[in-house]
């Protein structure tokens, strides 16, 4: 993917993660659909942008951390929505 | 391990784009930004109304074009580097001040929301929500005014090295954004 490619990719979720809030969705679906765009936004800044595709053993190491904050991330999101 | 596995390895971790300090630092600091949100996932749990109730006072409108411009940016500046790799000195100077520019309209959309806030007389104490949000929004925006700085050096003296270096501490704004963002502005 090249840094346009990236960059345009990047837009696109960005407003469909802003319109999935606009729409007025709620609950544990809608919080994780939101974090899973965020999560493919931040493998994209990681591989296109800051270049990690170029050094796929480093790129694995940051996919991995960056898969437990999100886990994580989803985890509470949907223990909130539990409350 | 044999000697040529040793060398794989070594050269696997010294092929990182850019300087390995920069990279300690980005690491550093997405830490910093990941355990921050997560506490704030957390609190969030003891108290979803609430959090809910103090995120309706957020404009999530601004929020989601201030992303559009910092991913702009970072585009931009990821076009810098290219074109210092080709050696096009006055095109690098040309992006990277598009970039700096683009980062300063997000601090001027952020002032604004602050500004906002301040009227609404919202402040640190009004809800743990608050102190999150400004804690983690300001500790950014902070670094989105030392990557305009960096980016005016790294301009400056416009070698691939330096670009290389100068717009990875961009990129790594870009990544913290893109996290931050859904976690406090739109999640309900």
């Amino acid at each position: 993917m090249t840094a346009t490619q990236g960059w345009l990719v990047l837009v696109a979720l960005s407003v469909g993660s802003t319109l999935l809030a606009w729409s007025g969705s709620t609950g544990a679906v809608a919080a994780v659909a939101i974090l899973a765009l965020a999560w493919v936004k931040a493998q994209i800044v990681l591989n296109v942008y800051l270049g990690l595709s170029q050094v796929p053993a480093w790129s694995r190491g940051f996919a991995f951390v960056l898969g437990l904050f999100m886990l994580g991330a989803m985890g509470l999101a949907v223990a909130a929505g539990a409350v | 391990m044999s000697d040529s596995d040793e060398s794989g390895g070594e050269s696997d971790f010294y092929a990182l784009p850019g300087d390995l300090m920069m990279w300690i630092l980005i690491i550093s600091e997405l830490l910093v930004f990941g355990a921050g949100l997560l506490a704030f996932m957390a609190m969030r749990v003891t108290d979803p109304a609430g959090f809910t109730a103090a995120q309706g006072h957020l404009n999530a409108t601004a929020a989601g074009i201030n992303t559009v411009v910092l991913v702009t940016s970072g585009w931009l500046a990821a076009l810098a580097l290219k074109a210092s790799e080709a050696g096009q000195v006055a095109r690098v100077r040309l992006l990277l001040a598009a970039a700096a520019s683009l980062g300063m309209l997000f601090l001027w959309i952020k002032g604004m929301e602050y500004a906002g806030k301040a009227a609404e007389g919202i402040n640190f104490e009004t809800h743990t929500f608050f102190t999150f949000y400004f804690l983690l929004t300001g500790f950014h925006a902070l670094h989105v005014l030392a990557g305009i700085v960096i980016l005016a050096l790294v301009g400056w003296k416009a070698s691939p090295r330096n670009l290389e270096v100068g717009t990875a501490f961009w990129h790594m704004v870009d990544l913290v954004w893109v996290l931050l963002f859904p976690i406090i502005y739109l999640l309900r």
